[in-house]
C-alpha cells in the first residue's frame, strides 16, 4: 500500500507512555544525544561505504513541497527523506529522540517540556532552536496553512514557550498520554522559517538528505545533508548515499520492470502476484523485503443511517450477515496472492500493540449469513457497497464482497470513486459499506481516537459510530501512561467492535520491496525506506 | 498567406473561448470539490475552514465571476497557482507540456517517415507482394491496440535484448543523446499505430492520384517514372496525408495517458487526469487552454501546408 485514505486521512501516531519515552530517553540518551545509531554489532560488520545514489522507483509521488501544507508520508513520498521532527522512529515504529534529546511531563500531563539538540540545523545553516520549532507549530496550527492531518496532531495546544534557546516548553488543553508520537518526523516536519517564502518551490527541512529538485511524475532529487547528527556505530556520519533520485512510475510492472532492466535500484510496492515467485526466480540477483504490515483493510458500514445501522431494529442481524458472509480466506488469495493475513483487530503480530486474545467473532458461515438475512427479512435488501478508485485492493476487495454478499441473498451495487465523491457519499450517507483501509498506526489512539472514538470527525464523516462505553476507554487510554494498561483498554474496545461491527478488519496489508543487490544495510520497516532511524536507506549505502 | 494566417489567428479566439467556457462549466459539475480533498476527513464538519479556504480560492464567488476572473487574469498571461501543489500553473505546465509535445512531434514524425514511403511503395506496385505485405502490417497496426504494442516493446527490446531503457524521460535540452536514447520505446509505440493508419491512407490517396489525367499527360510527356510519382503524384497525394496527421497529432497531446502511464513520461495527460480527479480547476483550464492553442496552430499549420505541397489551394 502506498498511502490510503491514509492519503487524506492519515492520522497521527501516539508512541510510548511518559513512562516509556523517558526510559527509552534514558537509555538511548547518551546515543542520542550524538545521534549514534543501535545495533553495533550488526553495524560493525558491515563495512558501510560512504558514497553512490540509490534511483528509487515508488508507486506515489509527493502532492506538493510545502511540508507543513502537504506533509509527506513516511511510506511512500520521498521527500520525507528530507524531514526530522522533534521524536524520530525507530524499527519498531516506536518513538525515540530525533531533534528532541529529552522531554519532561508534568504531573497533570498538561505540559510538556523538550530538550533540543544542541547543534542540529535546518539545510539552510539555521538552528534547530526552539524559537524555530514554535514558528513551525504556529505556522501549522494556523487552519489555512497546516494540512488538516498534520494539525490535529497537535490541536490540543494551548500555548508554546521558548525557555531558552534549546527548550521548549508546550502547554495543553487537555492532559494527554499521547503527545510523545504526535510529534515525530511524521506527521510533524520541522521547516526553516527562513524558507517559508519559497516553501511551495524549494523546501528545507533538517532530514538526513536535503532537497534539490522536484519535477512532478518525473524525478525527486535529494542530496545527502553533511550536518546531520546521526551517526553509525563506528562514528561514521550518516546517510552514507551521496544522493537518492525518486522516481514516481505509478504502474506496479512498470516499476519492476524498471528494476531489471538496471533503470532503478529499489523499487516499492511490488504487486503481490509478482511478489509471489519473484524471490525464488530472481533471487540471486534482487533482494526483495516485506513490510508486514503498512496497513489494515476493512469494511465501513454506514451506522448513521440505512438498512445495516443501529436504526434499523435488525442492522446488527445484517452486519453479522454480512461478516459470516465474507470469505477472508478468499480475498488473501485473490487479492493478496496468499501474502498477507487475515485480521481479527487493527494491529497485526508484528506490532507491539497485538492483542493475541481477541479473535475473529464471525467466521466464514454462508448459510448462517442467508438464515440472518432471512431474519432480518432482507432477502433482496438493495445495499450499495463503495470503495475507492486509487488503491486496487480496495475496489478488488470490494468487488469479491459484492459478490460474497449477493450470494447470500443481498442486492449489492458496487461503487467506485476517487476520495473527493467518496466523502461526499460518505457525508450525505449515500452508502451501505466501505471497502477500505488505514494506514499503520504507531499508537492505538491514532486509530481508535479518530476512528471508533464518536466525536471524531473521521468517526463522524464514515461509520458515525457511536458507542458511550468504547468513547469512555478511549479518552481514559488517551491520558493513561503505563502502556499494559492502556493495551487492556483498547483490547476492550476491540472486543466491542468486533462485537457490534461497525467495521470489520479483514486484512493486513503487506508491502513489498525489491532492490538490487548491490543495495547494502538496508531494512525497511513500518516507517518505509526513507526515514528510519539506523534503518532505510538512512543507514544504506551501494557497494 | 500572411493575412490568412492572421484570419485564421483571430478565428482561433472564439474557438478558445468556447473552449474555455465548456471546460470551466464542465468541471463544476463534477462531483466532489477541491475544498474536499484539501480539508481530507479531520476537518470534514468544519464549515468555518471550509468557508476560509472557499474565500482563499475564490470558491466563494458565483461561477460566472470565478470564470471571469480567471479568464481576465489568463489574458494577462497569469493562469494563477495550483490548488494542490501552490506552485504556479505555469511551472507545472512547464513541466509537462514539453514532454507530451516531444513524444507527439516525434511519434508523428516517425509514422511519416514510415508510412509515406510504404503507402507509396504499396500504390505503385499494385496487388503484388510488397502491397500486400504493406497492407497486412497496417492492418495489423491498425488492430493491436498502442498500449499492448508499449508492453510488447518493452518485454522485447529493454528487457529482452536490453537495447533500451524500459521507461523514464530526459529533457532534449539538459541532454540530447540521452533523451532520444528514452524517447525511442515510446515514440515507437505512438508511431506505429498512427503509421498504420497513414499507410492506408497514403495509399488510397496515391491510387486516386494516379488514375487522374494530369499523370497519363505527365507520362506522355515523356517524363521519367519517378519523376511522375514522386515530384507530382505524392505531392498530391500527401494533402489528406497531412490533414490526417495534423488531427493525429492534435489527438495525440491530451490523449497519451495510458502511455505516459506505461513509459513513466511525465506528460499533460497526466497531470490533467489527475488534476481532474483532484478538481484543480486552474490547472484543467489552463491545460486544456494551452492544449487548444497548440492544436489550433497544428491545424493553421497543416492548412499552410498545403499551400506549399498544392500552390493551386486557395488560402481565402
Amino acid at each position: 500500500m502506498s498511502k490510503d485514505e491514509t492519503t487524506h486521512n492519515p492520522e497521527s501516531k501516539t508512541g510510548p507512555t511518559r513512562r516509556q519515552f523517558l526510559g527509552t530517553a534514558g537509555a538511548v540518551a547518551g546515543a542520542a544525544a550524538v545521534g549514534v545509531s543501535p545495533n553495533k554489532a550488526e553495524a560493525a560488520k558491515r563495512d558501510p561505504k560512504r558514497g553512490g545514489t540509490v534511483r528509487f522507483a515508488t508507486r506515489a509521488d509527493s502532492r506538493g513541497l510545502d511540508q507543513h501544507r502537504n506533509y509527506y508520508y513516511y511510506v511512500s513520498h520521498p521527500l520525507a527523506a528530507t524531514s526530522m521532527g522533534l521524536m524520530d522512529l525507530n524499527l519498531k515504529m516506536e518513538p525515540v529522540p530525533g531533534i528532541a534529546v529529552g522531554s519532561e511531563v508534568s504531573k497533570d500531563n498538561k505540559t510538556y517540556t523538550f530538550s533540543l539538540r544542541k547543534g542540529a540545523t535546518y539545510h539552510d545553516g539555521a538552528d534547530v532552536d526552539a524559537a524555530s520549532v514554535k514558528w513551525n507549530f504556529e505556522r501549522i496550527l494556523d487552519p489555512k496553512i497546516g494540512h488538516p492531518f498534520v494539525r490535529a496532531a497537535i490541536k490540543d495546544f494551548d500555548k508554546m514557550e521558548v525557555v531558552d534557546k534549546w527548550t521548549i516548553r508546550c502547554h495543553l488543553k487537555n492532559p494527554s498520554a499521547v503527545l510523545i508520537p504526535n510529534v515525530t518526523y511524521y506527521p510533524m516536519q520541522l521547516m526553516s522559517p527562513a524558507s517559508v517564502a519559497n516553501a511551495d518551490n524549494h523546501p528545507i527541512g533538517c532530514g538526513p538528505f536535503k532537497f534539490k529538485s522536484w519535477k512532478k511524475f518525473d524525478s525527486t532529487v535529494m542530496e545527502r545533508f553533511e550536518n546531520w547528527y546521526e551517526t553509525d556505530a563506528q562514528g561514521n556520519a550518516l546517510p552514507y548515499l551521496d544522493a537518492i533520485v525518486g522516481r514516481p512510475k505509478k504502474e506496479d510492472r512498470v516499476r519492476l520492470t524498471a528494476l531489471r532492466t538496471g533503470e532503478v535500484d529499489l523499487i516499492d510496492n511490488m504487486s503481490y502476484a509478482d511478489a509471489t515467485g519473484f524471490e525464488k526466480k530472481y533471487g540471486d540477483k534482487y533482494n526483495t523485503w516485506d513490510v508486514p504490515q503498512v496497513g489494515t483493510g476493512y469494511i465501513g458500514f454506514n451506522m448513521k443511517n440505512g438498512p445495516m445501522s443501529p436504526k434499523n431494529p435488525h442492522g446488527k442481524l445484517l452486519r453479522q450477515a454480512a461478516a459470516h458472509a465474507i470469505n477472508h480466506e478468499a480475498v488473501h488469495q485473490a487479492i493478496f496472492n496468499g501474502l498477507s493475513s487475515s485480521a481479527p483487530a487493527f494491529y497485526s503480530k508484528v506490532s507491539p500493540w497485538h492483542m493475541p486474545e481477541v479473535k475473529r467473532p464471525y467466521e466464514f458461515d454462508p448459510d448462517k449469513a442467508r438464515f440472518l438475512i432471512k431474519k432480518a427479512g432482507a432477502v433482496g435488501e438493495a445495499i450499495i457497497l463503495t470503495s475507492r478508485d486509487a488503491y486496487a485492493y480496495m475496489h478488488q476487495t470490494g468487488e469479491i464482497v459484492h459478490a460474497m454478499l449477493s450470494e447470500v441473498g443481498l442486492k449489492v451495487q458496487h461503487e467506485i470513486h476517487p476520495y473527493s465523491v467518496l466523502k461526499q457519499k460518505w457525508q450525505k450517507g449515500e452508502f451501505h459499506l466501505d471497502s477500505t483501509a488505514n494506514s499503520y498506526r504507531p499508537d492505538p489512539d491514532a486509530w481508535y481516537g479518530r476512528n471508533v472514538y464518536s466525536k471524531s470527525a473521521t468517526t463522524k464523516l464514515r461509520t458515525g459510530y457511536v458507542n458511550e462505553k468504547a468513547d469512555k476507554l478511549i479518552l481514559e487510554a488517551q491520558q493513561t501512561l503505563d502502556k499494559a494498561k492502556r493495551l487492556e483498554l483498547y483490547q476492550a474496545v476491540e472486543l466491542m467492535v468486533n462485537e457490534e461491527v461497525p467495521m470489520l478488519y479483514t486484512h493486513y496489508i503487506p508491502l513489498l520491496e525489491a532492490g538490487v543487490k548491490s543495495l547494502k544495510g538496508y531494512s525497511p520497516a513500518f516507517a518505509g525506506p526513507y526515514s528510519t532511524q539506523g534503518a532505510g536507506l538512512r543507514a544504506s549505502w551501494m557497494s | 498567406m500572411l493575412i490568412y494566417a492572421i484570419n485564421r489567428i483571430l478565428q482561433m479566439i472564439p474557438v478558445l473561448f468556447v473552449l474555455t467556457v465548456v471546460v470551466f462549466t464542465f468541471v463544476q459539475l463534477l462531483p466532489g470539490d477541491v475544498i474536499d480533498t484539501l480539508i481530507g476527513d479531520e476537518q470534514a464538519e468544519d464549515p468555518e475552514l471550509r468557508k476560509a479556504l472557499e474565500e482563499e480560492y475564490g470558491l466563494d464567488k458565483p461561477i460566472y465571476m470565478q470564470y471571469g476572473i480567471w479568464l481576465g487574469k489568463a489574458l494577462q498571461g497569469d493562469f494563477g497557482k495550483s490548488l494542490i501543489t501552490r506552485r504556479p500553473i505555469s511551472v507545472e505546465l512547464f513541466e509537462s507540456i514539453p514532454a507530451t509535445v516531444y513524444l507527439g512531434l516525434v511519434g508523428i514524425g516517425l509514422s511519416i517517415i514510415i508510412a509515406v514511403p510504404l503507402g507509396s511503395i504499396a500504390a505503385v506496385k499494385r496487388n503484388s507482394a510488397t502491397d500486400y505485405a504493406a497492407q497486412v502490417t497496417s492492418l495489423i497496426g491498425i488492430s493491436i491496440p498502442e498500449f499492448w504494442f508499449a508492453i510488447m516493446a518493452v518485454l522485447v527490446f529493454s528487457l529482452h535484448l536490453g537495447w533500451l531503457p524500459s521507461s523514464g524521460y530526459v529533457s532534449p535540452f539538459e541532454d540530447l543523446g540521452q533523451s532520444l536514447y528514452y524517447l525511442i520505446l515510446p515514440a515507437l509505440a505512438v508511431g506505429f499505430r498512427q503509421a498504420a493508419y497513414t499507410t492506408r491512407l497514403t495509399r488510397s490517396s496515391m491510387l486516386d492520384e494516379m488514375n487522374k489525367e494530369y499523370v497519363d499527360t505527365a507520362r506522355s510527356l515523356g517524363f521519367s517514372e519517378p519523376k511522375v510519382i514522386y515530384k507530382y503524384t505524392l505531392r498530391n497525394a500527401l494533402i489528406p496525408t497531412i490533414t490526417i496527421s495534423g488531427l493525429q497529432l492534435a489527438n495525440l497531446l491530451g490523449g497519451t495517458v495510458v502511455l505516459e502511464t506505461i513509459f513513466a513520461w511525465p506528460g499533460i495527460g497526466q497531470a490533467i487526469y489527475l488534476a481532474i480527479i483532484d478538481h484543480d480547476y486552474p490547472l484543467i483550464q489552463a491545460g486544456i487552454l494551452v492544449l487548444g492553442i497548440i492544436v489550433v496552430c497544428v491545424n493553421l499549420l497543416v492548412d499552410l501546408l498545403y499551400r506549399v505541397l498544392n500552390p493551386r489551394v486557395a488560402l481565402n
